[in-house]
């Protein structure tokens, strides 16, 4: 695999592990969570964004699509589904932003001359590049040619996944990596199929292995009201956690409401999760309940420092 | 009825401030929006009016140093006075003497600072031609030694003065007589203040109001007789200085305040048992009178750093006063790391704009190439607004002369043949030749200024605390100073670079219309449907600060372009430039005087900010690819190229943002960076904000190298200030 499929990168980001990062977004799931908040990352393939607000009614799209797949439906510009092929010949010309293409296949070299850019804040920050997702395993191959390039040229490297790969998978890419922050979105096996679509049996097992090879790991729960929010559940992940040796934190992440502003891509409708976003109170009681493990907990970025 | 409470010095700078908030409204109402430094003036009492006696009865002006000094006195002498006894300090200012002449707003480009019988019209058809500003004329903008006045007090300089003068030949009369004037006008201003606060004191019933008020008068008794000893009197001489130099020409360069400040504040904590609570006041009520600039920390001539507990009490004062001040930390290797996040702490929990950061680094090795020692480069210090000056010895009229690159890319464009062979590397030589046109129009203009400056306005405040001036009967314009190295800035770099870009992406690369159609759609100011459509593509090309662009690669080479021409030949008398990025508020008038241009801006839109890359240069505005953009484009030679970072709340709010925040700035500054100004405003608030400015009377904000009340600021420049921080909208 020459080129991995990415759907974006993120300069400056100071949520993705430590210090000031790069993000490296792999477009590609194998969960679907229903609470996702990168819904453009879930499926493997290039798919076509329209947001209608930045049309500028120019009509370049009209004119130059093959199959004539946009209408007008009233006064609405649609795109027909049935008849776009996605050969993105639309978003080239479409210079207003309304409707982009959605994943590019990239290689190596390409990636990492972006990378490339931000080395002098990296040293100074102590922050590096983050592989995440869609799910970066989910391209394993290639993500473990561009960690071993950016090992090359001394950047750390941190990897965000869900977990749920074989430990074959994770093995090809241990050498390069510095940091894992994997999530476990629920204890229970079925809770955690039915929110996802997989089990947490191979997550759990892979937690242990990662630890057993020593490498650093920050585990995250999104904190997903009506799901997994309820302090049991909480309990049992840090239960579980207070054995992992190489554990650096534990940490809480507020649902986020983000994926709701970005569903709009053909192909791929995403319905708004019905979800309210949890209360601070509530965040704090949770990670309350965790330290009572001993172990450190975040919430959304910050450290938790005791209870009240 | 005041009680101890009452009286404390937390209460004593929340009334300070709120007074200075009700002068600044008063301000806007009696002279309209400033575009400009906040300043510390107040209004003039209803009914006080003062005319200054003009020598060109034709064009109703004054010239010469007779004159200033004439008038200067005269306006000291009527000059109201002003005694808060909430205040540590006494006096405030009111005019500007400068701007009794008939000539023009701070933001102008008429340049008519030179009275007219200088004439210079043969420079005027090119600087019209490119939108020059030439700062012929122009005064200040550059750096006195405050340690020669503190050493010497007021008498103490007149005594100076009046040795030279009794020895002087006849040529340096006028000079000598000039100073000897401007002294005694300073002398009786103070004097007359000392008898309205010892009136007040009589009058005062409150023992701890009467007993600030004796104190106030004995400060101002001592420092009239003597040097100052005390650190209230240090302050209190510096705050009549900078005060009588505001009044004089608006002249607002500081000093190395923690360096200054220190051998009184040390004096006065073993003999004197100040404590540090008062000291802030002092130094909070200082800050107060004016925001004139001022370097903390960083190094000494031998790289030492010089941070110091009274650099700390400067922070903690102006983080008290929660007011418009101008103190930038000198960031080198051996800085202290404590005060870089003290003051990021500050900047971040007030958001009040300051401090800024400076990056010693890049100033030192850009000096020194200049055939400088790095000894001496590292005195030169940020006292300015985007500038660095040595205090007392070098004539720099920084911020002063800027060429307006968009202008000439305009003139380029337009004259360009838009045939078959047309290229960006054509468009870019020719854009060369005229900007080496406008470069050498500036540096003639320079030698006409240098020859002629102090037959027109001397430079008689800054004089006095220089080096040479006094000794040598010699104006600073006319070389009485040290070192000559004059500032010429480019403005408009992000619009001439994503120009060139847009047309190397739309019309060379992708052919998507040709060149004679863009050029038409772009003299027409994109009118038309057809114009619009090509207007978007154009804008919508792959900009300066993106990142690895093309637009990142023009910017480059129009910066060394520029650079080349300022800094590789000196002015015809020999005199040596010195290349900087900066637009200050021009950004606004400069874009006026510009047709539409290829980056799809508009006929008339303001151009670019500084060396900023335009708003919206990338989809998530990645604050490190500002931060190596314009790291990047540095002219390199000892000036500044500011990076202008507004940041909004939201990236505040974690554990590490400081950090963060901290090595962007590092970072910056590692890759040759200069000068970093930070705006930490919520969008919400500010577009608020520009809506009903009043709701917001003390939402300051950096505009450029200053910063201002919101409230202040024009609409035009408060859409500029929005526009950088709302960039998506």
């Amino acid at each position: 695999m020459d080129k991995g499929l990415i759907f974006d990168i993120e300069r400056f980001s100071t949520k993705d592990g430590p210090g000031i990062r790069t993000v490296v977004f792999f477009k590609g799931c194998n969960m679907s969570c229903y609470w996702c908040h990168n819904p453009e990352g879930i499926r493997g393939v290039p798919e076509l964004r329209f947001e209608p607000d930045k049309c500028a009614g120019c009509g370049i799209c009209f004119k130059i699509c093959p199959m004539r797949a946009h209408k007008i439906d009233g006064e609405r510009h649609i795109i027909d589904e049935n008849r776009c092929t996605l050969c993105f010949a639309c978003a080239n010309a479409c210079t207003y932003g309304s409707l982009t293409q959605v994943g590019k296949w990239m290689s190596v070299d390409e990636i990492y001359i972006e990378i490339e850019e931000d080395r002098a804040f990296y040293e100074r920050s102590g922050g590096g590049v983050t592989l995440s997702g869609g799910e970066a395993m989910k391209q394993s191959d290639f993500a473990a040619k561009l960690l071993k390039r950016c090992h090359e040229g001394l950047v750390h490297t941190a990897m965000e996944t869900n977990l749920s790969f074989p430990w074959a998978d994770y093995k090809k890419l241990l050498p390069h990596t510095d940091l894992i922050m994997g999530d476990i979105k629920h204890m229970d096996d079925a809770a955690h199929r039915k929110g996802t679509g997989a089990g947490n049996i191979t997550v759990l097992d892979n937690v242990k292995r990662l630890a057993e090879a020593g490498i650093p790991l920050i585990i995250r729960t999104p904190v997903i009201p009506g799901y997994n929010n309820d302090v049991a559940n909480i309990r049992s992940t840090a239960e579980f956690l207070k054995d992992i040796p190489t554990l650096k934190y534990y940490e809480l992440l507020s649902y986020n409401p983000l994926g709701n502003s970005k569903g709009i891509l053909i192909k791929n409708p995403y319905k708004l999760p019905d979800i309210q976003v949890p209360e601070k109170a509530g965040m704090e009681r949770l990670a309350d309940a965790a330290m009572e493990y001993g172990i450190e907990v975040y919430i959304d970025g910050r450290k938790r420092t005791g209870s009240r | 009825m005041n009680t101890e409470l009452e009286y404390s010095f937390e209460n004593r700078l929340t009334a300070l401030r709120r007074k200075k908030e009700e002068q600044t409204f008063e301000k806007i109402k009696r002279n309209g929006y400033m575009d400009e430094d906040d300043y510390g003036s107040v209004p003039a009492p209803e009914g006080f009016e003062f005319h200054p006696v003009f020598n060109d009865p034709v064009n109703n002006t004054f010239y010469g140093a007779k004159h200033w000094a004439m008038n200067f006195r005269n306006l000291m002498e009527a000059h109201p006075v002003y005694v808060d006894p909430n205040d540590a300090l006494a006096g405030r200012w009111m005019f500007i003497l400068q701007r009794l002449r008939p000539f023009e707003s701070a933001t102008s480009v008429n340049n008519l600072e030179m009275a007219p019988i200088f004439d210079f019209s043969h420079l005027k058809p090119t600087q019209r031609k490119y939108d020059l500003l030439p700062g012929i004329g122009k005064m200040h903008h550059f750096a006195p030694d405050y340690k020669i006045g503190l050493a010497l007090g007021w008498k103490g300089l007149l005594e100076k003065v009046r040795k030279y003068h009794s020895k002087c030949t006849p040529e340096q009369e006028e000079l000598y007589q000039a100073e000897e004037d401007v002294l005694l006008g300073i002398i009786n201003w103070i004097s007359r203040t000392i008898d309205k606060i010892c009136e007040m004191e009589k009058a005062e019933k409150d023992p701890k109001v009467r007993e600030n008020l004796h104190i106030m008068a004995e400060t101002n008794k001592n420092i009239l007789e003597g040097p100052p000893r005390t650190l209230r009197e240090a302050c209190q001489w510096i705050a009549w200085y900078n005060m009588a130099g505001r009044t004089y020409n608006r002249a607002g360069a500081g000093c190395q305040l923690d360096e200054t400040l220190r051998p009184y504040y040390e004096h006065d904590r073993q003999e004197l048992g100040l404590t540090d609570e008062e000291a802030e006041f002092i130094i909070a009520c200082l800050l107060l009178v004016d925001p004139h600039y001022y370097q903390i920390g960083g190094p000494d001539r031998n790289g030492r750093d010089v941070t110091s507990r009274m650099s700390f009490i400067i922070l903690e004062a102006a983080h008290k006063l929660k007011c418009t001040a101008n103190l930038t930390i000198r960031v080198h290797e051996g800085s202290d790391e404590g005060l870089i996040r003290r003051g990021l702490e500050i900047l971040f929990e007030d958001r009040k704009a300051y401090p800024r950061f400076s990056g010693d680094k890049a100033l030192v090795e850009g000096f020194c190439r200049n055939n400088y020692p790095a000894e001496l480069a590292r005195e030169r210090i940020a006292v300015g607004c985007n500038w660095m000056s040595l205090p007392g010895l070098e004539y720099t009229m920084n911020d002063l002369i800027k060429v307006n690159m968009a202008k000439v890319f305009e003139v380029a464009y337009t004259e360009y043949e838009a045939g078959e062979d047309a290229s960006t590397e054509g468009l870019f030589e020719l854009f060369g030749k005229h900007l080496k046109c406008a470069v050498d129009c500036l540096k003639e203009g320079i030698d006409f200024h240098l020859k002629n400056q102090y037959r027109n306005a001397p430079e008689l405040m800054l004089n006095l605390i220089s080096h040479g001036p006094v000794e040598k009967g010699l104006d600073a314009s006319n070389g009485g100073l040290e070192y000559y190295n004059i500032s010429i800035d480019g403005a408009g770099l992000a619009t001439v670079a994503d120009s060139f870009a847009a047309l190397q992406q739309r019309v060379e690369d992708e052919k998507l219309f040709t060149w004679e159609q863009c050029k038409k759609a772009v003299l027409d100011n994109f009118q038309g449907e057809e114009g619009e459509r090509i207007r978007s593509i154009l804008a919508a090309s792959k900009k300066f600060g993106y990142g690895s662009s093309c637009g990142d690669r023009w910017a480059v080479r129009v910066s060394r372009l520029f650079t080349d021409l300022v800094a590789k030949e000196r002015t015809p008398d020999g005199y040596l430039t010195i290349p900087g990025l900066f637009s200050w508020a021009n950004t606004v008038p400069f874009g006026k005087a510009v047709g539409a241009t290829p980056n799809g801006r508009l006929s008339g839109k303001p151009i670019s900010h500084g060396a900023n890359p335009d708003p919206g240069f990338r989809k998530d505005g990645a604050l490190t690819a500002m931060a190596k953009a314009i790291a990047m484009v540095q002219p390199g030679y000892g000036n500044t190229a500011p990076f202008q970072l507004e940041l909004n709340p939201t990236i505040i709010n974690s554990d590490d943002a400081i950090d963060n925040v901290e090595a962007v700035i590092k970072a910056h500054f590692d890759m040759g960076g200069t000068l970093v100004n930070i705006n930490i405003v919520d969008a919400e608030q500010i577009l608020e904000a520009h809506k009903d400015p009043s709701k917001y009377p003390n939402l300051i904000v950096r505009v450029t190298g200053f910063s201002a009340y919101f409230a202040a600021l024009s609409p035009d420049f408060r859409q500029l200030v929005v526009n950088r921080i709302v960039s998506d909208r």
